[in-house]
């Protein structure tokens, strides 16, 4: 059962029944401080906070709200005051001598509204003198209040399935429903563009293996067909496991307890299929949680690849062959935070959109320094607070769209694509349509055949608003497993 | 007086240094020391050396990233200017030194310190201004965030006063008292408060890259500690 009454989130009814939370979080703490490594950052955050304010101006919450409870330093002091009396000596001896701040149930809820209402983006890093990360403090303070049972429910239930459902996977699609999906998308690619495309399963020994967000199987159907085309024109050896296919890891969002089960999961279906590398679709948070494999997975992990930095390899040594025409409406790229905010993958997704778009420009500001689309940090798929995500959290990635004028928004990122199409809709942008790279790439690559490009363009963009799309080619099959529980079922992360 | 003076010039100063010099090594010792074992454990050892360096050259010279609040910003790049150079560098201070310990090294003109001074006090009072005119500062400000720029005024305002007689009220002395105790109790002060970023500051973008590099295990063990180790989700 779920409750609305505490948080903004749901969270499961056993958690508002625990009782001593302040002890367990406590000890939560403590575990997670002896076991990790987040005392080294702690303690210098703890000693030296200036609390400047810098960190406000560039958080596009902070900037919609103006409330003191959005600064990012002022999140992250809830924490640290936690910190510094229960696990420095100082703290520890000023609370014998003269008392003082004592941790309390009440403070534990403001903690977990608090750190739900940051996506961890990660922008204000940049504007830290001292080099404070709140969204590590996001980070952690997630973790322990995951050990007190403050989870959002939609995060719970999807991580429940991937690990102890029996389709291991957060869209909760069996199998044979996986497959049917597959066929359907094959067949598409036959009808619109006159070529054989398979998807293929378990092909022991590929060199990739593919881990897409589960989801777009259900809702980014453009996408995933984009992704097999370049895979077969390029020639590279593929396949889908039918152990594991989902790229999605909301460990990443609450607990690194779950990361690692998750990461260790995929790593598995790896070294079953006996793959060499592992290829991560049009995800942001799949991708950057897949970067954690060589810390997981051990001296064989295998090597991480996003579909961006293949297509764009393949698209430099020629493989990929382009009509002559390109997109002409206006496009813009919005960059996911996961794979843009340390710098990884910025320019691989432009230069393949300067290379098949007419019109394609800037958003501002943009690569590392991007606004967050408003529903990172697994908040996008909290449905209850969509009013807050396209509200105060979207509204600045809003009016960088308007401003740039573009038709299509892409994306390589199926949260971000979600968040952006509720975006558009809330906030009189509904002519604008949000669409995956692999989408955009799959309209200009030539096949050499007579396929249907008319057609293909329609199939690619939809022919009704943004976010309508995705719905139309889903199987039979897929769409009646798709579970009841729409949080669980849609969401990965920016 | 003279006893006064030369309690606060001699053992109070020492004291006082040699407090500083321990806490902050301390405090560095500490942190390279938890900087090292992050390393050691971690799963994937692969720094970004480059990216690290390059945010901490950028904040140690942060000159070129004023921001939107660029006047605040200004004013705490002039501030530290002057906070770091006066002390170690005022001709009157280096010759301390070398009657004391027979060390020396070479001066600003004393033009350019008083410059200097002069911007310390005027800085030290903008950035309190500032901070509490400007929304999210003033929210976040603490206690010691309007004491210590106005605390740390006061040994250059009566510096400047003892080395500029003529523009001093007050009598010589208690003036170099007052400049002289001020100091050693900043001095005192730097490990103890967010002084402490002056030995910590080279190493925040560190410490903040090595903590996303989780010990591969790290999430079991939470898990074993806690005893939910076979627990249901």
């Amino acid at each position: 059962m779920a409750t609305p009454t505490r948080y903004a989130y749901h969270v499961e009814a056993a958690a508002l029944e625990m009782s001593d939370r302040p002890r367990r979080f406590l000890e939560a703490f403590a575990a997670i401080l002896r076991h990790g490594s987040y005392n080294v950052a702690l303690d210098a955050y703890a000693r030296m906070s200036a609390k400047c304010g810098r960190c406000a101006s560039s958080c596009q919450l902070y900037q919609s709200t103006g409330a003191p409870e959005d600064i990012p330093c002022h999140r992250s002091e809830l924490l640290l005051r936690v910190y510094r009396r229960y696990f420095t000596q100082s703290g520890v001896l000023k609370a014998r001598l003269f008392g003082g701040f004592t941790l309390t149930d009440a403070y534990i809820d403001e903690m977990a509204e608090a750190y739900y209402r940051c996506t961890a983006c990660r922008r204000c890093k940049a504007t830290c003198p001292l080099g404070m990360d709140h969204g590590l403090v996001t980070h952690l303070a997630r973790w322990t209040l995951a050990e007190v049972g403050v989870i959002p429910r939609a995060l719970l239930v999807s991580v429940r399935e991937q690990l102890e459902g029996n389709t291991h996977n957060t869209s909760a699609i069996p199998l044979p429903a996986l497959k049917d999906s597959c066929e359907f998308l094959s067949e598409e690619l036959h009808d619109i563009y006159d070529v054989d495309i398979p998807y293929p399963f378990d092909v022991e020994g590929a060199e990739y293996v593919f881990f897409p967000a589960v989801s777009d199987f259900l809702m980014e159907a453009d996408t995933l067909m984009g992704n097999a085309a370049v895979m077969h024109l390029t020639g590279a050896s593929w396949t889908i496991g039918s152990h594991n296919y989902d790229g999605i890891n909301y460990g990443l969002f609450y607990s690194d307890r779950m990361m690692e089960r998750i990461v260790n999961q995929l790593v598995g279906e790896v070294h079953r299929l006996k793959g060499r590398k592992i290829l991560v679709g049009e995800c942001g948070h799949a991708t950057r949680s897949a970067w954690y494999v060589p810390t997981f997975g051990g001296p064989d992990a295998p090597p991480v690849v996003n579909c961006l930095e293949y297509a764009y390899a393949m698209l430099e040594a020629g493989k990929i062959p382009l009509k002559a025409e390109k997109i002409p409406e206006r496009v813009t790229y919005h960059d996911p935070c996961n794979i843009a905010r340390v710098g990884r993958i910025t320019e691989q997704p432009r230069e393949i959109l300067k290379a098949i778009c007419s019109d394609y420009v800037e958003m501002t500001p943009n690569r590392t320094k991007n606004y967050c689309c408003g529903g990172g940090g697994g908040t996008v798929s909290i449905d209850e607070i969509r009013a807050f995500r396209t509200g105060p959290m979207g509204q600045r990635k809003a009016t960088q769209i308007r401003d740039t004028g573009a038709e299509l928004v892409v994306s390589p990122c199926a949260n971000c694509k979600k968040q952006l199409r509720e975006l558009c809709q809330d906030n009189d942008l509904g002519d604008v349509q949000v669409v995956g790279l692999h989408d955009l790439l799959l309209r200009v690559i030539d096949f050499g055949t007579n396929g249907n490009g008319g057609a293909a363009e329609d199939a690619a963009l939809g022919a009704e608003s943004s976010g309508s799309r995705g719905a139309d080619p889903m199987p039979v099959t897929a769409a009646a497993v798709a579970t009841p529980d729409a949080a669980g079922e849609e969401g990965e992360e920016s | 007086m003279n006893a006064w003076l030369h309690l606060a010039r001699g053992p109070l100063f020492w004291t006082a240094l040699v407090f500083m010099v321990l806490g902050l090594l301390r405090h560095l010792a500490l942190t390279l020391w938890e900087t090292a074992r992050a390393y050691h454990r971690a799963g994937d050892k692969d720094i970004p050396v480059r990216r690290v360096l390059q945010d901490t050259g950028r904040w140690l010279f942060p000159l070129r990233h004023l921001g939107e609040r660029w006047p605040y910003s200004l004013t705490t790049f002039a501030f530290h200017v002057g906070v770091i150079l006066v002390p170690l560098f005022l001709a009157g201070h280096i010759e301390l030194w070398r009657k004391g310990v027979g060390l020396s090294w070479p001066a600003l003109p004393n033009a350019v310190s008083t410059v200097l001074t002069l911007v310390v006090i005027v800085a030290a009072f903008a950035l309190v201004l500032e901070r509490a005119s400007a929304r999210a500062s003033r929210a976040l400000g603490r206690f010691q965030d309007y004491a210590l720029p106005l605390f740390i005024a006061v040994p250059f305002v009566s510096g400047l006063l003892v080395m500029h007689p003529v523009w001093n009220p007050f009598a010589a002395d208690p003036t170099l008292l007052v400049h002289m105790l001020s100091a050693d109790l900043l001095l005192f002060l730097v490990p103890l408060t967010k002084l402490s970023h002056m030995i910590l500051l080279p190493l925040t973008q560190l410490v903040s890259e090595l903590a996303w590099h989780f010990p591969p295990d790290a999430g079991s063990r939470v898990g074993v500690t806690l005893g939910k180790e076979g627990e249901r989700i």
